[in-house]
């Protein structure tokens, strides 16, 4: 396989791609804008029957804990504002395909999810703390940021042990092994997905460079948020599949978002407080599915 | 028979008289600490997140810090009957991302001050740690079956490995 198909081949070959409906893609575009309008964002929700109804779900759980129940999408984003019906729309569009199983990457079911969920959180801490970058934006980027594995897990089946070896043999950081075996890696692959879905560039930059923000030049705020949540979720062992936590960390990242490195346990905290919180999201969505 | 099974989760500690199989789940830079008392027959264990306390926060649960859960596994344990200098331990965890580029890693490096910190608490309460398997860049799965006494580890690409028991047998 090594060196034989090109990313295009692989993405074109793969059957079981990652899709997002083209609401919720018209949902993140037209929040990205700098003259949104909420009518849109409900409207574009409405074309989407399944999407409206875990929205509306989402919006009704105990993580927003309102007193009276959301009856409808337009309802939704003047209440709970457009910026969070945005990532309500990511979430409900994601979830169903993250949820499954990665074998190429050994991960088990709700794993993929709760990686990327838990990075979605740390990208978001990390652009509210610092100020750096716009949240909301943020969330979506480290939701999305490993969307590459799924599209690579079927190639990478049953070669996860001789990846893990060559990784040991070499000192070469799992994404390198990819780069070596495929000639490019997870990270290239998604990216290469979100160009194809149009999504808006600092979200593609995010997920191109999320192991590499040093790479991104010049330096992209959310792409910083996006790498220092991928390593929070890594540490707290959330989501782990096979590839572990063998990624590099760049400090330079933790300087350019003016972060004191003496803050880290803090932050590790406010994380997995903000994670636990965020988890009553899906008590309704888990018994729905 | 099957045996009962404790889920030790996040920040989490449990104890119990001898007989369930107590799982830290998806260690990544946390520690995962199993302890028992083969006279009194008492077992524990803590699932550690960070090394120690805020000096200026109050802690919600004492089994996130190694500096408030370990003393407070160990506590805990005695309210079932334990001793101290009885106790036997085994740890596991402690994970780091493979490297940290030019900088270093400093306060980053969260699995081995947690492991760092984990050691030290068992120092000073004076317990004998009969296994170990801390630092690299694997999560990891600990279990301590508190009935035969052995504690296994488990990573996502390796096969599970007995690591100790602290059943001494």
């Amino acid at each position: 396989m090594a060196g034989t198909l090109t990313l295009e081949d692989i993405v074109r070959k793969t059957t079981d791609l990652p899709s997002i409906p083209s609401a919720a893609l018209a949902v993140i575009r037209e929040a990205d804008r700098p003259d949104a309008s909420a009518q849109k964002v409900a409207e574009y929700i409405a074309q989407d029957q399944s999407l409206t109804a875990r929205v509306l779900r989402l919006a009704n759980s105990a993580y927003f804990g309102l007193s009276r129940r959301i009856m409808d999408n337009r309802e939704a984003v003047v209440v709970l504002g457009l910026r969070s019906v945005r990532n309500l729309a990511m979430v409900a569009s994601t979830y169903p395909w993250m949820i499954r199983p990665l074998k190429g990457y050994n991960l088990g079911p709700k794993q993929m999810w709760t990686h990327s969920f838990g990075t979605a959180v740390g990208a978001q801490l990390i652009a509210k703390e610092t100020g750096k970058a716009d949240p909301d934006a943020a969330f979506t980027a480290g939701l999305l940021h490993n969307i590459g594995k799924v599209a690579l897990s079927i190639w990478l089946e049953n070669k996860l042990p001789a990846m893990m070896a060559m990784a040991v043999r070499d000192d070469l950081t799992f994404d390198q092994v990819e780069r070596k075996l495929l000639g490019f890696d997870h990270a290239e692959v998604g990216a290469y997905l979100a160009e194809e879905w149009n999504l808006p560039e600092p979200l593609v930059l995010a997920i191109r460079y999320h192991h590499h923000p040093d790479e991104c030049d010049p330096p992209e705020p959310i792409v910083d948020c996006v790498h220092f949540g991928d390593y929070l979720t890594m540490s707290m062992g959330f989501g782990l599949g096979g590839d572990g936590l063998r990624y590099e960390f760049s400090t330079s990242a933790l300087q350019r978002l003016a972060i004191d490195p003496e803050a880290t346990d803090r932050l590790v905290a406010a994380f997995v407080a903000s994670y636990e919180e965020y988890e009553k999201l899906f008590q309704d969505l888990d018994q729905a599915a | 028979m099957v045996a009962t099974q404790l889920l030790v989760g996040m920040a989490e500690i449990q104890v119990a008289k001898e007989g369930p199989l107590f799982v830290c789940l998806g260690l990544g830079s946390c520690i995962g600490l199993a302890a028992y008392d083969p006279v009194a027959k008492v077992a524990g264990m803590v699932h550690v997140m960070l090394p120690a306390a805020f000096a200026d926060k109050p802690v919600d649960k004492p089994g996130k810090f190694a500096d408030t859960g370990v003393p407070s596994l160990i506590e805990q344990m005695a309210r079932l009957g334990a001793s101290r200098s009885r106790i036997l331990v085994a740890m596991a965890g402690g994970a780091q991302v493979f490297n940290f580029g030019s900088g270093g890693a400093g306060r980053l490096d969260i699995g081995r001050r947690n492991a760092d910190a984990v050691e030290a608490q068992i120092q000073a309460l004076g317990l004998r740690c009969l296994g170990k398997d801390v630092g690299g860049n694997q999560g990891r799965t600990m279990t301590f079956d508190s009935g035969s006494g052995l504690i296994k580890v488990r990573t996502v690409t390796s096969m599970e490995r007995a690591l100790c028991n602290l059943k001494g047998s």
